[in-house]
């Protein structure tokens, strides 16, 4: 029997949603791999950091060099369907590497925890606004990072490289586990 | 006017057949990746993948994922056509021709 239009209207509301649904599982999917990788680099850059603190330019160079190395692959993996997806990763690090040099060559002298601030700060502000425009884990995610860096500076300086480690690696970690709860 | 496909016509089907289009044609979709798209039980789930499977509109590969045991759902060529000849049979529907005008003075 041929569906009313009602049901037909119905039915086609209900594709469009299972679509949106779908796409927000992917996206969710896609991002946790990338939200474990630069947990970890940030967990290893700031924990290095603590350990060897007379060599932070060295550790953050070597740790985002991996990292992006890494992360393109991943990239390149979990999207083969979207054309040139290693370009746009790319771009993607590299704006949010420039505006942290941009920073610091703009309040230039600034301490190197003032400077490690930048990032996180930065990163946390993105997933803030990704999140009331697409996605609500995103907008968690960026809350817990920027409030758990922010009460670091502010209240545990003499730990504060230790802190940075669990607060901005740890969070981002968890965070890439969570999405993949479903 | 072509009648929509009755196998996909059924809510849940069409919600799975309907996830499982928004893949590439080589991209397989786990099990309770899928039960969770579409919202309802492992029990329901199963059995509806089951009727699309013996229409041919699904693929079903079992495998392991290191010790887990791990199923995958994957939308056949016939299946990915089936679906969209339903979506055109809808929007055939909703075509201004073919909707019933409302009754007047009511």
């Amino acid at each position: 029997m041929l569906p009313s239009a009602e049901e037909a209207a119905q039915a086609l509301r209900d594709i469009a949603a299972i679509k949106a649904r779908a796409a927000g599982f992917q996206d969710y999917h896609a991002e946790s791999g990338q939200l474990l990788l630069w947990g970890a680099a940030y967990f290893s850059g700031f924990t290095l950091t603590a350990l060897f603190p007379g060599n932070i330019l060295l550790v953050w160079i070597l740790v985002v060099v991996a990292a992006l190395v890494v992360g393109t692959g991943l990239a390149r993996h979990t999207n083969p369907d979207i054309p040139g997806i290693a370009w746009r990763y790319l771009t993607l690090i590299a704006s949010i590497l420039l505006f942290c040099i941009m920073m610091n060559l703009v309040m230039w002298p600034l301490p190197a925890e003032q400077s490690a601030m930048i990032a996180p700060l930065f990163v946390a502000t993105l997933y803030i606004i990704r999140g009331v425009q697409l996605r609500p884990r995103y907008l968690l995610i960026g809350l817990v990072l920027g409030v758990l860096s922010t009460v670091g500076f502010l209240f545990f300086q003499p730990i504060f490289w230790w802190w940075m480690a669990l607060a901005c690696g740890g969070t981002l970690m968890l965070s890439g586990l969570w999405l993949r709860q479903l | 006017m072509q009648t929509p496909d009755e196998i996909i016509h059924q809510p849940v089907r069409l919600k799975i057949m309907a996830a499982l289009n928004t893949l590439s044609s080589g991209q397989w979709l786990e099990f309770v990746v899928l039960r969770s798209i579409v919202d309802t039980t492992d029990g329901n789930l199963g059995a509806h993948l089951a009727t699309l499977e013996a229409s041919d509109y699904v693929r079903i590969k079992k495998d392991f994922a290191g010790k887990k045991p791990r199923t995958r759902v994957n939308l056949s060529p016939k299946g990915r056509e089936a679906f969209a000849r339903y979506v055109a049979a809808l929007h055939a529907i909703l075509t201004p021709q073919n909707v019933a005008p409302e009754p007047s003075g009511s």
